[in-house]
């Protein structure tokens, strides 16, 4: 140390008062006495001569002394807490000193902020959304809400051209609604896109311009206009590769064709998560509550508030509820910022529990990291001690523990935030691809401010963990410790409660790989349950078949003339495909097998049957409604009974076909031909009702077990089947069996669904055995992040484990060399050393053991298998192997040394 | 010499003191025997007022002290001026010189008060 930090060093550490002044005085004194004996006196006298000079030093003494006392106490509250340059200096001096603490700590918090800032952006992003356009804040959207039926009323195009007029507080009014169109290029199969009919003024509303060519303008929403679409950015690169030309091509919507006149820029999607945009044409006399569903949105004036907009709306709601009580009575206008409107409400309770989860996360982690900064705080004790002789109050102490720890802590931060772009984008991706339409356009992947204060909050939190808890015990009766060192005893030890916490880590450490163990095993079990079709699926092309309700004119067509045009097309369809060489068969219904099947209840006849699961009240079933012929175009020919028939659905008859889990479950074996039940519940209809007026159904076949969708904990349920109409089952799926690979086909599927019908869409193309991939991707990363999380615990854990067991023995080094000294065998030396931690190890085993065993019960899957069980096994013993080297390691130390150093060292 | 008690002279120990330290760090034992020889000996200052006053001053922040060593290689502290210390050393300097000029004046002076003509 140089002269200047040793400088620094005695301004941190200042000796306590009535020393430093007993001091001073003292040397006082002797100068004097000095003076003295060179003026002549002999040292006696002028020993004698001084002392007398000095007289009563006791009242000085007081007086500097309270004086003295007093200013330190002006200065420690002055920079007492303070932190210091220095601290940080020495904070990061730690980091490279112990570089296994630094590793390991800085790892597990690390992944504490990553955890925490991810969950904390997304709910941010869920709770508090925020449109990423200029002065996005002010976009609200009106909606009216009926107070009778406790329901937005969306039929409100009459509404909105009489706010056209009237609201001062909202500009740029305009409206939307979603619609579904195949968009047809030349040369490309058509495929769906979803498209805004909106309003013109949502284009000066965003303050967007467009890529190339306009935007829509009021004239395109005049009756009798030549059709136009705006095409937004990812439309543009994969449906026309970017072509600059593309303004002025003619593209097909569905039936009707339409020009390109523009392209918005990359992340346009307003209003939502949109591809295209098309104008709205309203009707201008449409009747109040009638036309179609739209949602209106507008920009706060310049200096209203939505207050004032609220108000306003309110004034005009209660006008149009006095002049049109039969249609208004119950409506309620209501302004909300835009993106609230369109998410769905997120409870506060919702993002506390996250936020508890992850308060959790880092008090877990970080007290595993306190756990290692005390074992290092510990074999600094003698460090400590004298800088607490030197009069570094335990304030100053414990904050520059903290300062170590916070410097951990921000590089952690630091790691951790960097990781959380990666992780988030991946999550966001994840989501797109499983909600249908995409996520909202205000979903980003960027670290917002709000975050990164939320994670300095997780590192200052996870520092004062980690620095100010070891700080406060290490530092606890440190006067008496001086004392105890001075005469040679003692020190600190790891008390009952070091115990406690080391048998909790080491069971919760056993416990975690387990957890692992079972997710993976619920995961293999839901990839085998994918290829247990039954028949097989990776043979087949599905896809959800739907058509537009809307006429080439945008109008919408009649529910008759929509059966008409479905059957029509459908039938059109099966023949094309039918026709075609590369297929082997076609079929249809609501739902395939490995999809989800919805549940229903059902109460059987009077005959016997299998005893009730005790959870439901009624047989629990999941029900498809299917093809006439679906069984044997699967492949899969019933056990017993018959086939439905075309005449089955023409007459009416209530006729069912069941799997064979339900003669198992259900029927307990017994035959099931002509057996009768009846629906008691139905998952759709929520609350029970009285099944008294439902009809019975009769069994007349019963088909093999096929597969159920992966994400299930119910597996093997029965299934009942209804024969169906594609206008009964609509939106139904297609499934089309193909000879080569079904994914190459799903072009030629596309084109020939168009030539039949360019207003037949085809949602979601897939091979059969592909369906489950979201949920399975879903579960793979929830595998990932438990096989995370027990690493960082692992090594987390075994870290501390060692630290503490390390520095319990080795604060024994004296009591060992004693007793080597002493002619004790080594041997029983050793025994001794190690009786306390193996009974710490084995209470933790056998916790840990328990521990798995309460969570194999409570996750389904039960008992460990035998390489599970081994797996464990090893790894407990790999953690006792790291108890006994942590152990053995100071032991053999101490036991080397001679007794006499024993006497000198700390412990 | 000096009463503790009293201000005034309180206040002269104090730019005693601010007075020795002009001329460099140095210790409690160092200041008094200064003004000592300084004075020739006539103003003798007594410990129970010297080392109050010092730390009174640290206090004030005027002063400040730090451990060092002595000629003879012992451990001493060593009190040196603050920037406010140089301060009060011009500032009290002058009002010492007023102070004493106006005693020296009324001491000095032979014309006799109204009344006691």
């Amino acid at each position: 140390m140089d002269g200047r930090s040793k400088r620094r060093w005695y301004r941190i550490f200042k000796p306590d008062p009535r020393t430093e002044v007993e001091d001073e005085l003292a040397f006082h004194l002797e100068q004097r006495v000095q003076d003295y004996i060179a003026r002549g006196l002999d040292p006696d006298a002028a020993r004698a001569a001084a002392e007398q000079r000095m007289g009563s030093v006791e009242r000085v003494r007081s007086e500097c002394t309270d004086l003295l006392t007093s200013e330190r106490r002006r200065e420690r509250r002055r920079d007492g807490l303070q932190l210091s340059w220095l601290d940080f200096k020495l904070g990061f001096r730690m980091l490279s000193r112990y570089p296994g603490l630094t590793i390991v700590g800085g790892i597990a918090m690390a992944f504490a902020i990553w955890v925490g800032a991810g969950t904390f952006e997304v709910i941010n992003q869920l709770v508090f959304p925020k449109l990423p356009l200029p002065d996005g804040d002010r976009v609200v959207a009106i909606q009216n809400w009926d107070v009778s039926l406790g329901r937005h009323e969306d039929r409100m195009v009459h509404d909105y051209l009489s706010w056209k007029g009237q609201l001062q507080a909202v500009t740029d009014l305009g409206a939307f609604r979603t619609i579904e169109r195949n968009l047809a290029v030349e040369q490309r199969s058509p495929e769906p896109i979803g498209l805004a009919e909106i309003s013109a003024s949502a284009f000066p509303l965003t303050r967007v311009n467009p890529l190339l060519g306009r935007t829509l303008t009021v004239a395109d929403e005049q009756p009798g206009a030549p059709a136009v679409v705006v095409i937004g950015y990812d439309v543009w690169q994969r449906r026309f590769d970017a072509d600059p030309a593309v303004v002025g091509r003619i593209v097909r919507l569905g039936n009707a064709p339409a020009t390109v006149v523009g392209v918005m820029p990359k992340g346009f999607a307003f209003p939502v998560s949109h591809d295209a945009w098309v104008p709205l044409r309203l009707n201008r006399n449409e009747a109040a509550r009638e036309g179609p569903g739209i949602l209106v949105f507008g920009r706060l004036a310049p200096g209203a508030s939505l207050a004032d907009a609220q108000a306003e709306l309110r004034t005009v709601g209660q006008r149009a509820s006095t002049s049109s009580p039969t249609t208004h009575q119950h409506l309620r206008p209501q302004v909300k910022a835009f993106a609230k409107a369109i998410m769905p409400n997120i409870f506060g309770s919702w993002v506390l529990s996250f936020n508890l989860f992850v308060v959790m996360l880092v008090v877990l982690v970080c007290g595993n990291v306190a756990l290692l900064m005390f074992a290092r705080a510990s074999s600094r004790e003698s460090e400590i001690v004298v800088r607490n002789a030197l009069g570094a109050s335990r304030g100053r102490i414990v904050t520059q523990l903290f300062a170590e720890a916070l410097v951990l802590g921000a590089v952690a931060a630091v790691v951790g935030l960097a990781a959380h772009r990666a992780g988030l984008r991946w999550a966001l991706l994840t989501a797109d691809s499983q909600i249908r339409g995409g996520l909202p356009f205000w979903f980003q992947g960027s670290l917002s401010l709000p975050t990164l204060l939320y994670s300095a909050g997780l590192t200052l939190l996870g520092a004062t963990i980690a620095g100010v808890i070891p700080a406060l015990k290490v530092t606890r009766g440190l006067q008496s410790r001086l004392r105890e060192s001075a005469a040679g005893g003692g020190g600190m030890r790891f008390g009952g409660i070091w115990t406690a916490i080391i048998v909790a880590q080491i069971a919760v450490t056993l416990a975690f790989p387990a957890t692992a163990f079972f997710v993976r095993r619920e995961m293999a079990e839901f990839e085998t349950r994918i290829t247990e079709a039954g028949f097989p699926a990776e043979r087949w092309l599905t896809a959800q078949l739907r058509l537009d309700r809307e006429g080439p004119n945008g109008q919408p067509i009649s529910d008759a003339d929509f059966d008409a045009q479905l059957q029509k097309s459908w039938q059109a369809l099966e023949r094309r495909l039918e026709a075609d060489p590369a297929v082997a068969g076609v079929t249809y219904a609501n739902r395939l097998p490995l999809m989800y099947h919805p549940y229903r209840l059902i109460e059987l006849d009077s005959g016997e049957a299998a005893p009730l699961d005790p959870r439901w009240p009624g047989y629990r079933v999941s029900s498809a409604a299917i093809e006439p012929a679906f069984f044997d175009k699967l492949g899969t020919p019933l056990l017993e009974g018959r086939n439905f028939t075309h005449a089955d659905i023409e007459s009416g008859q209530s006729v069912i076909i069941v799997n064979k889990k339900f003669v198992d479950l259900v029927l307990g074996g017994r035959n099931a031909i002509g057996r009768r039940l009846r629906f008691t519940h139905f998952e759709e209809w929520g609350s029970p009702r009285s099944s008294d007026d439902q009809p019975w159904y009769e069994i007349i076949g019963v088909a093999p077990d096929l597969g159920t969708e992966a994400f299930t904990h119910d597996p093997k349920v029965a299934r009942i089947h209804h024969p169906a109409t594609p206008n009964s089952a609509y939106p139904f799926q297609i499934a089309v069996q193909v000879k080569g690979d079904p994914k190459s086909y799903a072009q030629s599927f596309r084109q020939i669904a168009a030539s039949v019908d360019p207003s037949l869409r085809l949602h979601e193309i897939t091979p059969l055995n592909e369906v489950s991939n979201g949920d399975v991707a879903l579960l793979r990363f929830w595998f990932r992040l438990v096989l995370a999380v027990s690493g960082v615990a692992l090594l987390l854990s075994l870290a501390a484990i060692y630290a503490v067991m390390a520095f319990t023995v080795s604060r024994r080094t004296r009591e060992i060399g004693i007793r080597s000294a002493l002619g004790g065998s080594r041997r029983r030396i050793l025994a001794s050393v190690f009786a306390r931690p193996i009974a710490q190890i084995g209470g933790g085993i056998l916790a840990g053991v328990v521990l798995v065993g309460l969570l194999g019960s409570a996750i389904a899957g039960g008992m460990l298998s035998v390489r599970e069980t081994a797996a464990l096994v090893g790894y407990a013993l790999l953690m006792s192997a790291v108890c006994a080297l942590a152990c053995f390691v100071p032991a053999r130390r101490a036991l080397s040394i001679q007794p006499t150093e024993a006497f000198r060292t700390d412990g | 010499m000096f009463a503790k008690e009293s201000g005034l002279l309180q206040g002269t120990v104090e730019l005693l003191v601010l007075k020795t330290l002009s001329w460099g760090p140095m210790h409690g034992y160092g200041i008094a025997s200064w003004i000592e020889s300084a004075t020739d000996d006539v103003l003798r200052v007594e410990e129970g007022s010297l080392y109050p006053a010092l730390y009174r001053m640290v206090k004030k922040g005027w002063i400040e002290g730090e451990w060092g060593l002595s000629d003879n290689n012992r451990r001493a502290k060593y009190y040196q001026l603050t920037r406010e210390g140089r301060r009060q050393l011009a500032e009290q300097s002058k009002g010492w010189a007023r102070l004493a000029a106006a005693v020296t004046q009324a001491v000095s002076t032979t014309q006799a008060p109204a009344w006691a003509r």
